[in-house]
C-alpha cells in the first residue's frame, strides 16, 4: 500500500479534492482520565468537547453505558479542506465491569460497514451518501509504566480486527524518558507477543520509494505515540507555546522532544490519511463484507444460486 | 471541732507513669502493618520502598508477565521487615494486593481483601479465650488506598471498595503519581474526591485535630486540609541546585519528593510514622477490632446481661402479655353484657308505649260511650 502525502493529488483531482474536501473519521477510545477529550481538542485546536461536569458526586457511583459522540470539525490543512469527524467514547473502561462496553464499540464500527453494503446494493443509490465508517481508531493506554493490561490487550484484539488500530499512551507526562522508552518496548513486545493486529505503518519493499521506506520505519519505531495534551496557551520568551505548567518546569506539547504529537497529528492529518482510508475500504471493509455474506449463505457461485 | 488540715500536695511519682511506658514500649517493639490497595502500574511498590528508605518489595519483573496466572483473583502478599531506628524496633509488615482493579471484569475484587482483614481480627478473637494467647498480630492498622490521577473524580470500583474497606481498616486515600496533575487541577481534584467521599459516606481515618501542644494542632489542621495526600515517589536521586534530593527528572525539571509543594509525600509520612503510628494502632485495636468482636458476639446470641436477669425479664414480659389478653377479655364480656341489658330496656319501653296507647284508646273509648249514654237520657226527658 503506498503512502504518500496529499500532494500525490495532481491537477483534476486535486481541484475537486480541494473543493469537496476530504472527509475523515477518527475514533477515540481509553479509560477515564487518560487525556482523551484533551486530546481532540488540541489536534483540532479547539474546544470540540466540553469539559465534563464531575462535580455530581452522586453520579460518580452509578453504572455507565458508552455513549459514541461523533463531533465534526471543518479544517484547513495545507490549503486542503478536511472534514474531520472525532468520535469520542466517554464511559468507557470506566465501570466495575467493562466487558459490555467491547460490544458496543465493535457494534457502532460494524454498524457503519452494515450501512454501506446496504447503499452499494441498493438499485438505485443516493449520491450524496455520507461514509461514516471510522478510518482509524486512537487506543488510549495508561501510562502505568509496566505493560498492557488484560483490558487493552482484548480490546485492541477485538477491534484490530475491524479498523485500524494506533496505541497511544495518554498523559506521557507522567514518565521520565528511561521509564517511556521502556514502557513503549514492553507495550510493543506485549503486541507481537499476543498477536494483537495494529496499523503499524506497512509498505512495500519493492514498490515504494527510499523516502517512503525511512519515513515508515521512523514512525513505526515511534509506536505507541506518546501524547500530552493541552488547552492552554502561555507566552513563552515571545511566543505563544501550548503547554502544561507544574512547579518545577513546563511541559510543551508541540515538543517533539517532550512528545510525539505532532508527529502524530501530522501523520494523521497529512501524510499518512490517504493510506488509512484505503486500508480501511480496501482491506478492512472487504474482509468484514466477505465473512458477513458468506455467513449469510451467500456463495461466489457463477451459476447464482443461493443457499 | 475543725476538720484536720489536708495535707499540701505531695509528688507521688504519678507523674512519671509515660517514661515508664516509654521504657516498656522500647523494649518491647512494636509491630506495625500497612496495607497498599490499588491498580498496578500506580506507584504502591516505589512509594512503600521510599516509606522506609529501603527496598521492602522488589519491583515486578517485567519478562514474567507472559507467565502469569489467568485465573483473574486478586492475591494477598505479605512482605515483613525489622527495622531499626535509635534503638527501637519495629516489626512492620507490608500487605500488598496484586491483581486488583487489573482486569476487565473487577466485580467482587474486594472479597478477598475483605475477607483477609475479617480473618486477622476474628483470628484474635479466637486467641481470646485460648490459654496460650501470644500470636502474631497481623491486624491491619492502616490501608492506603491508592486513587488513580484521571483529574475526574472517584471511580465507582474505588466507591464501592472504599465502602467496604473503612468500616474493618483505618482507610487513608492518597492521589498516586501526582506530578501528572498541574497545581490547580489538583485542588479541583481533591475537592471533588471529598465531596464524593462524604457524599457516599464513606469513614476515612481523621486523626484528631486539637492537642495541648499548639504546633501539634497546627499539623494537624494542615495534615486533615490536605486529605487525600497526594504522592510523588522515587527512589532515585537528582542534583537540584546542588543539592541531591530524591525525585523524578523530567526533560522539564525535577519534581521533588519532599517539597511540600510537589507533593503531600512528607505530610503522609509523618501521619503514618512520625505522628499517628500510635493513633492508628489504638485505633484498630479500640474502635475496628471491637467493632467486628461486637458483631461476631452478638450475631451467636450473646448478650451483656445475666441470665438470671435475662431469665426474670422474660418472665416478666410474658406475665405483662397475660394481662392485657385478660384485660381485652373482660372488657369485651362487659360489652356485651351492657348490649343485652340495653335491648331488653328498649324492648320494655315499648311494651309501656303500647299499653299506655291501649290504655288511652280504652278511655276515649268509655268517654264516647258516656257521652252517647247523656245524649239518650236527655233525649229522653223531653
Amino acid at each position: 500500500m503506498a503512502s504518500s502525502g496529499a500532494s500525490f493529488k495532481s491537477g483534476g483531482a486535486r481541484r475537486k479534492a480541494t473543493k469537496k474536501g476530504l472527509i475523515f473519521t477518527v475514533m477515540i477510545v481509553g479509560a477515564s482520565g487518560c487525556g482523551k477529550s484533551t486530546f481532540i481538542n488540541t489536534l483540532c485546536e479547539n474546544p470540540v468537547i466540553l469539559r465534563k461536569d464531575h462535580a455530581d458526586a452522586e453520579k460518580a457511583a452509578q453504572l455507565k453505558t458508552v455513549g459514541l459522540a461523533p463531533t465534526t470539525v471543518e479544517l484547513d490543512e495545507d490549503g486542503l479542506k478536511l472534514s474531520l469527524t472525532v468520535v469520542d467514547t466517554p464511559g468507557f473502561g470506566d465501570n466495575i465491569n467493562n466487558e459490555p462496553a467491547f460490544e458496543d464499540i465493535l457494534g457502532y464500527i460494524e454498524h457503519q460497514y452494515e450501512e454501506i453494503l446496504a447503499q452499494e446494493s441498493r438499485i438505485k443509490r443516493n449520491p450524496r451518501f455520507q461514509d461514516n465508517r471510522v478510518h482509524v481508531l486512537l487506543y488510549f493506554i495508561q501510562p502505568s509504566g509496566h505493560s498492557l493490561r488484560e483490558m487493552d490487550i482484548e480490546f485492541m484484539r477485538l477491534l484490530g480486527a475491524r479498523v485500524n488500530v494506533i496505541p497511544v499512551i495518554g498523559k506521557a507526562d507522567s514518565m521520565t524518558p528511561q521509564e517511556l522508552n521502556a514502557f513503549k518496548k514492553r507495550i510493543m513486545e506485549d503486541i507481537s507477543h499476543y498477536k494483537i493486529p495494529i496499523y503499524d505503518f506497512p509498505y512495500d519493499e519493492e514498490e515504494d520509494d527510499e523516502e517512503t521506506i525511512e519515513e515508515n520505519n521512523e514512525l513505526r519505531g515511534l509506536l505507541p505515540f506518546s501524547v500530552i495534551g493541552s488547552e492552554d496557551e502561555v507566552v513563552i520568551n515571545g511566543r505563544r507555546v501550548r503547554c502544561r505548567q507544574y512547579p518545577w518546569g513546563v511541559v510543551e506539547v508541540d515538543n517533539s522532544k517532550h512528545c510525539d504529537f505532532s508527529k502524530l497529528r501530522y501523520m494523521l492529518l497529512s501524510s499518512h490519511l490517504h493510506d488509512l482510508k484505503d486500508i480501511t475500504h480496501d482491506v478492512l471493509y472487504e474482509t468484514w463484507r466477505t465473512e458477513k455474506l458468506s455467513k449469510e449463505g451467500h456463495q461466489d457461485d457463477d451459476s447464482g444460486e443461493e443457499q | 471541732m475543725a476538720p484536720p488540715a489536708a495535707p499540701g500536695p505531695v509528688s507521688v511519682g504519678i507523674a512519671n507513669l509515660p517514661n515508664q511506658r516509654h521504657k516498656i514500649v522500647s523494649r518491647k517493639g512494636a509491630s506495625y502493618n500497612i496495607m497498599v490497595v490499588g491498580e498496578s502500574g500506580l506507584g504502591k511498590t516505589t512509594f512503600i520502598n521510599t516509606l522506609f528508605s529501603a527496598l521492602m518489595r522488589d519491583y515486578k519483573r517485567p519478562e514474567q508477565r507472559f507467565a502469569k496466572q489467568l485465573d483473574r483473583t486478586v492475591q494477598i502478599d505479605v512482605v515483613r521487615a525489622d527495622i531499626e531506628e535509635k534503638g527501637f524496633n519495629v516489626r512492620l509488615s507490608v500487605i500488598d494486593t496484586p491483581g486488583f482493579g487489573d482486569y476487565a471484569n473487577n466485580t467482587d475484587c474486594w472479597v478477598p481483601i475483605v475477607q483477609f482483614l475479617d480473618e486477622q481480627h476474628q483470628h484474635i478473637l479466637n486467641h481470646e479465650t485460648v490459654p496460650n494467647r501470644k500470636t502474631d498480630d497481623l491486624r491491619v492498622h492502616a490501608c492506603l488506598y491508592f486513587i488513580q490521577p484521571t483529574g475526574h473524580t472517584l471511580k465507582p470500583l474505588d466507591i464501592e471498595v472504599m465502602k467496604h474497606l473503612c468500616t474493618r481498616v483505618n482507610l487513608i486515600p492518597v492521589i498516586a503519581k501526582a506530578d501528572t496533575i498541574t497545581p490547580a487541577d489538583m485542588l479541583a481534584f481533591k475537592d471533588r474526591i471529598r465531596d464524593c467521599i462524604s457524599t457516599h459516606n464513606i469513614q476515612v481515618f481523621t486523626p484528631a485535630v486539637h492537642s495541648e501542644d499548639e504546633d501539634a494542632t497546627r499539623r494537624n489542621t494542615s495534615i486533615l486540609a490536605a486529605m487525600p495526600f497526594s504522592v510523588i515517589a522515587s527512589e532515585n536521586d537528582v542534583q537540584v541546585n546542588g543539592q541531591t534530593v530524591r525525585g523524578r527528572q523530567y526533560l522539564w525539571g525535577v519534581a521533588e519528593v519532599e517539597n511540600e509543594a510537589h507533593c503531600d509525600f512528607k505530610k503522609l509520612r509523618n501521619l503514618l510514622i512520625r505522628t499517628h503510628m500510635h493513633d492508628l494502632i489504638t485505633t484498630t485495636h479500640d474502635h475496628h477490632y471491637e467493632t467486628h468482636r461486637v458483631a461476631k458476639l452478638t450475631a451467636s446470641g450473646r448478650s451483656d446481661d445475666d441470665p438470671a436477669l435475662q431469665a426474670r425479664r422474660g418472665f416478666e414480659a410474658k406475665m405483662k402479655e397475660e394481662e392485657a389478653e385478660l384485660r381485652k377479655k373482660f372488657t369485651e364480656q362487659v360489652r356485651l353484657e351492657e348490649n343485652r341489658f340495653r335491648q331488653w330496656e328498649q324492648k320494655l319501653i315499648s311494651e309501656r308505649d303500647r299499653l299506655n296507647e291501649d290504655l288511652d284508646k280504652q278511655h276515649s273509648l268509655v268517654k264516647q260511650l258516656e257521652e252517647e249514654l247523656e245524649e239518650i237520657i236527655a233525649a229522653r226527658k223531653r
